[in-house]
This record gives structure tokens, C-alpha cells and sequence, in this order.
């Protein structure tokens, strides 16, 4: 019984990985071939279409652009989403409900009807398609993501902890720097993770309200692949999969996954 | 040496009231245990105190100067919190070094105060340690040199060893007793454990709902209580409904239980007629020729004592005796009262 339950699970646990890793393994198989088009299994091995990404003018700008938005967006995304969590914390009842609801919109509502609406008001306050107004778009869609991941962070952490630390004569500050922070830092690294994560996917926003002249590597691979069909994407794509790893890593030396 | 006064405490939650009116005060250099159940407010009277809570209404003075606008942070109160509340990402010398690092003292001093600190409760050699490292024990060490290292005005105690094993616990409150008499600090200590708030204070408040039933020596609360919850809530007592017959010397009284009358002590200015519970702890009951006449209902041996309830009429009297005496379950006895172990009550009878 308790085997046949292992095995089962097993199995499922393999699926859910299956599905998730075996298109990031096809896409970089198929970035990796020496042949001329798109296809699994690749025709030989060469590295080209990452050179041939690399030297793509609109492809780097966009791959710049994006990056940009993304680290703007996790700063500010980070800061304002711990304060906005420390906020939470304090309040109670109905204050608190209102403001947890009103932060989490942009999670519950479809990312379309968002755009539209930031769309409108961007343009009322003279920042349509303009890159403030992308940045700005992009910090309250990816709020949700760093706020909640800093709610449960906080939610860990005993209250007695904050009465100690005040109670020792720390100021609000004090408390804030030498015991919140130290222990919360792991949910406020996700937080920001998610928030540089999801700015860089980001499709449907930035397609809204890109500035003029500006793309985002989404958008310019979606031009790019209305055109082309080349491996080139490919490598992009790798090449976005592979920053991901690479920020997952770096963070892991910085603050250690194990206790986020 | 620091004196305090707790005047008209009030506080609710929520619509419920959780101090109705609480008085208080504490000597310099005294221990006051607040003792009750969970729920009767002597938590919410020590947050009032820390500055962890606003209370709706009353005063709280300290050397005769209201504390209430006071933030927190400048009361200079140790506390100590019943699951330690130690800073898990700091070492047990960090935890200590806390209050003073935030109050910007020299490096040095820091560390001679903290070292002495963790000597005087016997953790010299385990600064390094971090809390989760430490026994249960250790921790709450820990957590009361942290709070005593700051020199506090007065130190405030939460229940500081319901996690504690019994004879950790044992080993815990008397270090306390200890530390707290040497530097002479003011102290309230939150507990629900009779033996604890007995042992190792100066004056008891027992509370109940939201108010002080009593507030006095652990002698006088044993011996005295003004009610059955305060006798109860201070070891095994029995409570006889009697009525005063007539007024001896002041506090002694002549009280009739059923038919046999009795000389009993008691709190002054009960009048004659009236029906009050006479508190009788179980080592006032022996057993005699003559006497109160009562039937054994039930007797137990426990090895030091053998123990049981008497039946007295329709009222019922806990009983300890020597376990040589022969008393048999079922049996009619002859009960006398020793009057240094009963008391007559204030509680009327309903």
C-alpha cells in the first residue's frame, strides 16, 4: 500500500517535472542546432544562433531594455512591497482587509483589463507610451508578487520578537534593521525575485504601453518570430532561462536559498 | 530602587473588558506576583506596564511620575517573555548585548556587562551559542541576563517558567529570587502556578476577571483568603456555608454549621445573622471523639499523607491526615477543626 502510494507519487512528481522541464530542454536542444531551422532534435551542434542573437541590434536592445525595466522595477517593487507588508502587519480589521484586497488586484484581475486601464490613465497624466509609464506599469503588476512573499515572511516572524527588541530601547528603526530585517530577508529576496522574473516575461503590458522606439525581448521576440522562424529565438530564450539560473545562483551565494 | 503604584487600570477588547479596575503597587526592591487563570487580566496588567498595550483608562506611576505617555523604549523595563523572545539570527552574547548596542555604549564596556551579565546566571562560555543550540533552560537564562544587563527600573516577568520542566523550574525561580534580591530591582511576575507566585514573592494579587480579589502576602493570602476563588486558587481548601451567631473579641467569631457551633477566626466587621463560607484548608480536619459528626466518603493513601472528603450534612470537607491514621471510607467520624487553618470568609453565601 505504502509503496504502490511512493510509486504513485513518484510518478506524478515526474509528470509535473516532465512538463515543466521538457520544453526548456527542447527550446535549448533546439538553440544549439547547426541547421537552418527550429526543430527538435537539432541538426548537429553549433553555437551560431547565439552569436547571431548576440549581434542582432533590435534583439540587444531590446535584451538591454528589458533588463533595465526589470532591475528599476524590482528596486522600487522591493521597497515599496516591504513597506506595504510592514503596513499590513500593523494594521487590523477592516483597514487591513482593504489594503491587502487593493494591493493584490492587479494578481486578481486579467493582466489585459489592467493594461487597458493603466493605458487610459498614463495617457491622462501625460505618460503614454512613455518609458516612466512602462516602469510604472510594471512596478503594480509585479507589487502583488513581492507583497505577498513579504506578508508571509512576516507573518513567521513572533511578535514577542519586536516587543523584546523594544522594549531593550530600540527604535522603531533599530527594530526594524537589526531584527525584521535579518529575518525576513529571505521572503523580501523571493519577493524581489518574483518581481524581476515576472517584469522580464512580461507580454501583455508592455505590449500596451511600450514606449515609442522601446521594445521589450518579449515583444521583440514576438516580432522577431512573425518574420523568422530561425533558431534564433531559440538562443533568446535560452539565453533569458539561463539569466534566470544565473540570478537564482547569484542569490543563492548572496543570502542562501535555504532560508528563504 | 524603584516604586510603583497601578491605579483604576482599564482596558477592553474589543467591547470585552479585560480590566475592569486594577490596583496595584510594589515597594522598592519588592516581588509582586500576579496570579490567576488564563483570562483574568494579570497578563494584560504586565503589557499595560511594559508598554506593549494602552490601557483605556487609570494611571500607572512610577516614582510618583505617570508613565503612560512614556514610549516604550524609554521605560527601561526588563522583560521577560514566556517563550524567551530571544533573537534566533543572534548569539546567546549578542541577545544580551542588545539593549546596550541599541543605547550606543562603548564596545568595551558592552562586552565587560554582557560577561558579567551571562556569570551571573551561569552561562559563562556559551556567548557563542545561538539560541536554537541552547535546552529550554538556557534560553530563559539567556533571555533574563538580556533583560537585567540594561540596569532596568523594574523587571517584568511573563510566566517566565511555564515551559520549563518541574525541577528546572524549581532551579529557575530561585535564581530569579536570587538575582532580583541581590540587584534590589522592583519586580512583577506573571504566573498561574500557586507554588511559584508562593515561594518567590513578596505580595500576591490574586486576579480575577479583570480585577484584584486580593492583594497581599502569600501568608495572608493562604491563611486569609477573602474569597473561595482566592482560597482555592492558593492550595486544596474546603468552603462551609455557616451563619454568625454572635461576635467574640474583634475578628473571632461564634459560627453554627447544621447544629454544633464553632469558634472560629475571620475577617472583622462580618455582623450576626449573616451567612458566610468559612474556608477550612484540609490540615485543619482531624479526627476525634467528639466532635462535628460527618460520614468518610472517599479516602486516599498518596504514602506522606492519606487524603479524602468528609461529608458534613449536605456540605463536603477535604481532609489530609497522617496515612497511619485509620480512616475508613463509609464510616461515621468525629471531625474537629483546628481554627489556625479555617477562616471565615467575607464571601457571603448567596
Amino acid at each position: 500500500m505504502r509503496l504502490t502510494l511512493r510509486l504513485g507519487g513518484g510518478f506524478v512528481l515526474a509528470l509535473i517535472y516532465g512538463f515543466i522541464l521538457l520544453p526548456l530542454v527542447v527550446v535549448f536542444a533546439s538553440s544549439l542546432t547547426a541547421g537552418e531551422l527550429m526543430q527538435f532534435p537539432p541538426q548537429g551542434l553549433s553555437l551560431r544562433w547565439f552569436a547571431r542573437f548576440f549581434a542582432d541590434q533590435a534583439l540587444m536592445q531590446a535584451l538591454g531594455l528589458s533588463l533595465q525595466v526589470a532591475a528599476i522595477t524590482t528596486v522600487i517593487v522591493t521597497v515599496i512591497g516591504t513597506m506595504a507588508a510592514l503596513a499590513h502587519r500593523a494594521l487590523n480589521g477592516w483597514s487591513k482587509r482593504w489594503l491587502r484586497t487593493g494591493l493584490l488586484l492587479p494578481l486578481l484581475l486579467p493582466e489585459l483589463l489592467t493594461s487597458i486601464g493603466l493605458l487610459f490613465f498614463l495617457y491622462r497624466i501625460g505618460l503614454g507610451k512613455t518609458l516612466v509609464g512602462l516602469q510604472i506599469a510594471h512596478a503594480v503588476v509585479t507589487l502583488p508578487f513581492a507583497f505577498v512573499s513579504i506578508v508571509a515572511a512576516l507573518d513567521q516572524l513572533d511578535p514577542a520578537l519586536e516587543d523584546a527588541s523594544n522594549s531593550l530601547g530600540a527604535s522603531a528603526w533599530d527594530t526594524f534593521r537589526r531584527v525584521v530585517l535579518p529575518l525576513v530577508r529571505g521572503g523580501i529576496v523571493t519577493g524581489a525575485l518574483f518581481a524581476f522574473v515576472t517584469s522580464f516575461d512580461m507580454f501583455t503590458v508592455s505590449f500596451l504601453l511600450k514606449p515609442i522606439g522601446g521594445n521589450t525581448l518579449p515583444l521583440a521576440l514576438f516580432d522577431y518570430l512573425s518574420y523568422d522562424y530561425d533558431p534564433t529565438a531559440a538562443a533568446a530564450a535560452a539565453v533569458s532561462v539561463l539569466l534566470a539560473i544565473a540570478g537564482v545562483v547569484v542569490i543563492e551565494k548572496l543570502v542562501g536559498l535555504r532560508n528563504l | 530602587m524603584t516604586e510603583i503604584r497601578i491605579a483604576g487600570l482599564r482596558k477592553s477588547f474589543g467591547g470585552q473588558p479585560a480590566l475592569v479596575d486594577v490596583a496595584l503597587d510594589a515597594a522598592p526592591g519588592e516581588m509582586v506576583t500576579l496570579l490567576g487563570p488564563s483570562g483574568c487580566g494579570k497578563t494584560t496588567t504586565l503589557r499595560c506596564v511594559a508598554g506593549f498595550l494602552a490601557p483605556d483608562g487609570g494611571d500607572i506611576l512610577v516614582d510618583g511620575r505617570s508613565i503612560l505617555d512614556v514610549p516604550l523604549r524609554r521605560r527601561d523595563f526588563g522583560v521577560v517573555f514566556q517563550n524567551y523572545a530571544l533573537f534566533p539570527h543572534m548569539t546567546a552574547a549578542e541577545n544580551v548585548a542588545y539593549g546596550l548596542r541599541v543605547r550606543r555604549i562603548a564596545a568595551g564596556e558592552i562586552a565587560r556587562r554582557v560577561a558579567a551579565s551571562l556569570e551571573e546566571v551561569g552561562l559563562t562560555g556559551y556567548g557563542d551559542r545561538l539560541p536554537r543550540t541552547l535546552s529550554g533552560g538556557q534560553q530563559q537564562r539567556v533571555a533574563l541576563a538580556r533583560a537585567l544587563v540594561i540596569h532596568p527600573r523594574l523587571l517584568l516577568l511573563d510566566e517566565p517558567l511555564a515551559n520549563l520542566d518541574a525541577q528546572l523550574r524549581q532551579e529557575m525561580r530561585a535564581l530569579i529570587r536570587a538575582v532580583q534580591r541581590r540587584q534590589g530591582i522592583t519586580a512583577f511576575y506573571v504566573t498561574h502556578d500557586q507554588a511559584e507566585a508562593m515561594a518567590s514573592s513578596d505580595r500576591v494579587a490574586v486576579m480575577e476577571r479583570g480585577r484584584v480579589a486580593q492583594f497581599a502576602t502569600p501568608r495572608e493570602i493562604y491563611q486569609r483568603p477573602v474569597s473561595r476563588y482566592v482560597a482555592a486558587f492558593t492550595g486544596e481548601a474546603s468552603a462551609l456555608a455557616v451563619t454568625i451567631r454572635a461576635l467574640g473579641v474583634p475578628g473571632r467569631y461564634t459560627v453554627a454549621l447544621d447544629d454544633a457551633q464553632l469558634e472560629v477566626s475571620g475577617a472583622p466587621g462580618l455582623r450576626p445573622g449573616h451567612r458566610h463560607f468559612l474556608m477550612v484548608r484540609p490540615q485543619a480536619v482531624s479526627f476525634g471523639a467528639s466532635g462535628l459528626e460527618g460520614v468518610v466518603r472517599d479516602v486516599a493513601f498518596f504514602g506522606a499523607t492519606q487524603q479524602g472528603e468528609v461529608a458534613l450534612g449536605d456540605q463536603r470537607l477535604r481532609f489530609v491526615t497522617d496515612p497511619n491514621e485509620r480512616v475508613v471510607a463509609g464510616e461515621t467520624v468525629h471531625v474537629r477543626l483546628d481554627p489556625a487553618h479555617a477562616w471565615l470568609m467575607p464571601e457571603a453565601v448567596a
